[in-house]
């Protein structure tokens, strides 16, 4: 018995001698503490890659969607018949599932070279803290971006060295497309309930209007086809509703932990209420179905005709578009007592090149080619509006107008938010699964807001404390 | 003389009984051994290790000594996430071995025909790829998917549901799924295990004139013994450490109400940036899994006549 004991802690202690022998975890990863200061005054080149002979170019977009999807395929194209000896691999993942993939895959020992990151502590701030992807300030300035898009698009992408600091320092991506929540609708079916889409002025002129929808529409039916299974659809439909409610400035400041934010607010708790109220007047379907369905699956149901609303991102336009023809139209929630837009929106996600790139001037060569003012026509063309300013494609569809417009009138009014996402690693987990328990009717709105100011509140403490 | 000489020889030669193991078998283990070592053993031993750091996953980590167990079992949905296990053993255990249990003795010794292909037809589940199962499986409780059409034919409106998004649903829609799966697994082994059981066995139960029910107590369900463990140990452990199923069909929501240890595993480990938490869930799944195998042993596949 003795002997049997000691024959399984023997190894099991060696095992665990030995593991310690792989040291502290992390020890191994690149030291970042001088790379900001040496980059920029490195020399870069923006053409000449034909010299470079047979090369590839590995990619990862996290576009989930098929208009994006398309606009990236048919620059890529047209990059390669640019430059013949450049074969780029692009691989599409979803969004959802790539945003925990991207970290393994950009700490690997051959990581993509040009990878999609998403905004905010989740995945760039982690990104940059471990010295996984380079600072592009040389090429800011080889290509100027800074004259292309808004300090507000560029913004989103700037970090301090060690990732503690969100919105300034240097500049690690920049984006194809501006990405806006707002509401998709199916004018067939508002015409039968009586609804112009343009009398919609106020938020409570939605909100009587989503009650004639509910009484003209089937009980089975929702007026408002939503998709929340990856549990971001009900934070952006309701990035809608406090928009109404809370002004855009302090739902920023609270994302990039400004002293003294906070989330618990009048206006956040009162718009939590009223997204709990649709739902309980069952503007939202059946009971949880929502939850039974992601986002793009909402889209798809939405364009064969399900619902007469989808309070979504613009880049689901060409999903819209496909399926209802002229019967789509797209417009930003209408204002609450400002009187000013305000909605869930920002640059689309930041392209990065990897620090391990072979080619980092080639890679961001393709970074400029498919966000630049080239890339305008295939973005427009695929109902997407262009992050770069001074493009002169416009689009050529009602639809695309409809996006269009909708993007710049909250640029006009400073109405973007951001992501409430952003603002800590476990953000997207904290708010998606409350904001289900809350619909469900298991918490109240009460506890949504606390646990949420509860997550930012322990991130900001780590941030703050070193 | 001769003899006692021979028995002399006998004792020198036989220095241990016969079954015995001897060295050499060690050479036979080492490639086994190997990798053995090298792709199970090896990342069990790291996951522990890393288990008792703070870490990202990218940046250089910090001790956490038994801070991340301590969260383990002082975490609410944590603990949760072993309570929905325990309801999927239930699912994915408990019910096929039993229905198992009763379909196979009444099938065995009849004579049904097409046997064999009912018994394919039962276990083709066990051989269709778990996202296969996960995504066919969504679409038949998705909203407007067949089981809330048939349902909403026959005037079962009130009832029909998004069950995958349902708060009450969602972990039993899940641990149905499981059933199915193993439910055709279940009834080959029991099947296969009655053809081992001799009929003379039978005959003498029904000589004493025991019913169906006393012979199923009396022979089948003694000689199952050896499958019935088998059968235990496979499903608990594939219902303690499933993922794909429940991470292609509802990610752990609605909510947490499907969220299983290994969800959460998956969770911290690559989207929250908490390795040494996500290692410590790992870590006591894995403890748990070895209990409950050996218990299952230790109960179960125990020859009574010792």
């Amino acid at each position: 018995m003795r002997r049997g004991w000691l024959h399984a802690a023997l190894p099991a202690a060696l095992a665990m001698a030995i593991a310690a022998c792989g040291g502290t975890p992390g020890e191994e990863a690149p030291d970042t503490s001088d790379q900001g200061a040496d980059t920029p005054a490195q020399e870069v080149k923006t053409d000449g890659f034909e010299d470079l002979g047979e090369v590839t170019l590995k990619v990862v977009s996290s576009e989930g969607s098929g208009g994006p999807r398309d606009a990236i395929k048919e620059l890529t194209r047209q990059f390669e018949a640019k430059y013949p000896n450049v074969t780029v691999e692009v691989q599409f993942r979803d969004f959802a599932s790539w945003i925990k993939q991207a970290r393994l895959a950009a700490s690997g020992d051959d990581p993509p070279d040009v990878f999609a990151g998403n905004q905010g502590y989740q995945l760039d701030g982690e990104l940059v803290k471990a010295g996984l992807i380079a600072p592009l300030d040389a090429y800011d300035e080889a290509y100027g971006w800074s004259d292309s898009f808004t300090p507000e698009t560029l913004q989103q992408f700037m970090w301090s060295e060690d990732g503690a600091t969100f919105g300034e320092g240097n500049l690690y991506g920049v984006a194809q497309t501006g990405q806006s929540v707002g509401v998709f609708a199916n004018k067939a079916k508002l015409d039968a309930a009586g609804v112009d889409p343009e009398s919609l002025e106020t938020f409570d002129d939605f909100q009587a209007a989503l009650q004639s929808l509910r009484d003209s529409l089937p009980a089975e039916e929702p007026v408002i086809a939503l998709g929340n299974k990856d549990q971001y659809g009900a934070i952006h439909l309701w990035g809608g509703i406090q928009g109404a409610y809370t002004p855009a400035q302090d739902v920023r400041d609270w994302i990039f932990h400004a002293d003294g934010a906070t989330f618990d607010t009048e206006g956040n708790l009162k718009s939590l209420q009223v997204l709990k109220e649709w739902a309980d007047k069952g503007y939202l379907g059946k009971g949880d179905s929502f939850n039974a369905r992601n986002d793009s699956e909402a889209a798809a149901a939405f364009g064969k005709g399900e619902g007469a609303l989808m309070i979504g991102g613009n880049w689901n336009a060409a999903t819209a578009r496909d399926g209802l023809g002229e019967d789509a139209v797209f417009f930003n929630m209408p204002p609450g007592e400002s009187g000013d837009a305000v909605a869930i929106g920002s640059a689309s996600v930041p392209m990065h090149i990897s620090a391990k790139a072979e080619n980092p001037d080639l890679a961001a060569a393709y970074i400029d080619f498919i966000t630049g003012p080239d890339a305008g026509q295939a973005l427009v063309d695929t109902a997407q509006v262009p992050a770069a300013t001074d493009t002169t494609a416009s689009p050529s569809d009602p639809l695309g107008e409809d996006v269009k417009a909708g993007w710049d009138g909250l640029v006009e009014s400073g109405g973007l938010t951001l992501y409430p996402d952003w603002s800590s690693p476990t953000m997207l987990q904290t708010m998606g699964q409350t904001f289900q328990e809350m619909l469900e009717g298991r918490i109240p709105p009460e506890e949504v807001v606390s646990r949420t100011q509860e997550d930012w509140e322990e991130y900001h403490a780590e941030l703050t404390g070193g | 003389m001769r003899a006692d000489g021979g028995a002399g020889v006998e004792r020198r030669v036989r220095t241990r009984a016969p079954g015995e193991p001897r060295r050499v078998a060690y050479l036979y283990l080492a490639p086994a051994l190997v990798f053995y070592l090298l792709f199970a053993f090896g990342p069990l031993v790291y996951t522990t290790w890393l288990s008792f750091f703070d870490w990202n996953g990218l940046t250089v980590g910090t001790w956490a000594g038994l801070d991340n167990y301590r969260e383990v079992l002082e975490d609410e949905d944590i603990r949760a996430s072993f309570v929905h296990s325990l309801v999927l053993i239930v699912f994915y255990s408990v019910i096929p071995v039993f229905l198992g249990l009763v379909l196979a003795s009444l099938i065995a010794h009849g004579r049904v025909r097409g046997t064999t292909f009912f018994r394919a037809v039962l276990f083709l589940p066990q051989t269709i790829a778990t996202v296969v199962v996960a995504i066919a499986w969504t679409w038949i409780y998705a909203p407007s998917g067949p089981l809330n059409e048939a349902l909403d034919a026959v005037g079962l409106d009130s009832v029909s549901r998004g069950w995958l998004g349902d708060f009450t649903w969602a972990l039993p829609a899940l641990g149905l799924v499981g059933t199915w799966v193993m439910f055709g697994l279940c009834i080959v082994l029991f099947l296969a295990g009655i053809q081992k059981i001799p009929l003379s066995l039978y005959e003498a139960a029904r000589v004493d004139g025991a019913g169906r029910f006393r012979e199923f107590l009396a022979v089948t369900l003694p000689g199952l013994r050896g499958e019935l463990a088998v059968a235990l140990t496979l499903t608990t452990i594939l219902a303690l450490r499933t993922f794909d199923l429940i991470y292609v069909a509802t990610s752990g929501g609605p909510g947490t109400t499907t969220t299983v240890p290994s969800v959460l595993v998956y969770q911290n480990a690559f989207a929250n940036g908490r390795v040494g938490l996500a290692a410590a869930v790992a870590v006591v799944l894995t403890a748990l899994i070895f209990v409950v195998a050996f218990a299952i042993t230790k109960l179960v596949d125990r020859d009574p006549t010792t």
